[in-house]
């Protein structure tokens, strides 16, 4: 278990970050531990080797690639107004259907007797909602990387 | 006139519609981008589609750019997301999907640069060129999480503020990712460099990384 808090530290200190009494314990484990030293000289050789990685160039033509793929793309998409009012309209509908639920259950509540009006909220209810069903909830086409950024852990 | 300024003067140049300032956009940031993606995904010709979308994403994105974040973490976070993406289609088409780099899906040699073992070369560049096979090796057997963090911070040295921003995580995760992906390809390589000397020549094989575990 020690080694592998060790194996842990390798790279801060190979940055000069591990605080100076970790570092010292460190070393001290160091001489001790055959594994931690291959550990470290592996951790050392990968540092360097990771900065040093050879650097490609982009195809050259890429410039006139991504010009071509603008030129191709769709137009991007404009905000549909009549959609947003629609939304906006919406929202108060709703509060309002909600207001009626609550109120058709709190007459059916205050009246014992069997009640049309609680039967006719309820049918209104289901009218009410079939017909908000019907209307366009489709969100508008934004490419999701505008939205979101789309890496989750 | 510092890097950021200039780069936001571009931005405010290309928003505004001047074909030239994008131009320059994409010729500050290709080589980066291309070797970013290429080693996230693997293969040449992905890359190559991949840093194109990137850069269209970013010219239909422009006028949604704030400058909040830099042009930079902002290039990157839209090709993390295009590679992440990339890799689940590819994973849901092929179910055991390896990331080394050293064949492509054809099971051809990728175009990648590897060393050629038998060219008669000076030891300690030949040994170099190996341990470089080794670590894009590495690199490519490393999950997309951990290998995004330590392309970002390692290859293409970026800050773990500038990696947040980038991947949308608090600082601890990706210091905990780099971690765990700097642990993961040092016992890799660590497996090879005890190997190398019975069997010069030959990439790390998966004894090796369990003879590296049994010695904890």
């Amino acid at each position: 278990m020690r080694c592998k808090r060790f194996e842990q530290q390798m790279w801060a200190y190979i940055e000069g970050q591990l605080p100076p009494r970790q570092a010292r314990a460190l070393e001290a484990h160091l001489q001790a531990c055959p594994y931690c030293q291959r550990q470290l000289e592996a951790a050392q050789a990968t540092y360097h080797a990771l900065r040093a990685l050879p650097r490609r160039r982009a195809p050259v033509n890429l410039s006139e690639q991504v010009r071509r793929r603008i030129a191709e793309a769709p137009a991007r998409p404009t905000l549909d107004w009549a959609r947003v009012w629609r939304r906006v309209a919406l929202a108060p509908a709703l509060g309002l259907l909600a207001a009626a639920a609550w109120w058709g259950w709190y007459a059916h509540q205050s009246a014992p007797s069997p009640n049309t009006v609680a039967a006719d909220s309820a049918e209104s209810f289901v009218e009410l909602h079939e017909q908000l069903e019907l209307a366009d909830w489709s969100p508008s086409p934004t490419p999701s990387y505008f939205i979101s950024t789309g890496y989750t852990r | 006139m510092d890097t950021l300024s200039v780069e936001a003067r571009l931005v405010e140049r290309a928003k505004a519609q001047d074909e030239t300032a994008f131009e320059q956009i994409m010729s500050l940031y290709a080589d980066r981008l291309y070797n970013y993606i290429l080693r996230m995904v693997g293969n040449a010709t992905d890359a190559e589609d991949l840093v194109q979308e990137t850069f269209l994403r970013a010219y239909q994105g422009l006028p949604t750019f704030d400058g909040r974040a830099s042009l930079g973490t902002w290039l990157y976070r839209i090709a993390t997301n295009l590679c992440i993406d990339h890799q689940r289609r590819r994973a849901r088409r092929v179910p055991t999907v390896s990331y080394s780099m050293q064949e492509d899906e054809d099971g051809e040699p990728a175009e990648w640069e590897f060393p050629d073992l038998q060219t008669p070369n000076p030891l300690d560049a030949a040994l170099n060129r190996e341990l470089e096979a080794v670590v894009e090796e590495a690199i490519g057997n490393l999950s997309p999480k951990l290998k995004t963090v330590l392309l970002l911070y390692d290859v293409e040295e970026l800050s773990y503020e500038e990696i947040a921003r980038v991947l949308n995580i608090p600082i601890g995760t990706v210091k905990s990712r780099l971690n765990h992906a700097r642990t993961q390809i040092q016992r890799y390589v660590a497996a090879y460099l005890n190997d190398a000397p019975k069997h010069a020549g030959t990439p790390p094989a998966s004894e090796g990384m369990d003879d590296a575990m049994q010695a904890f």
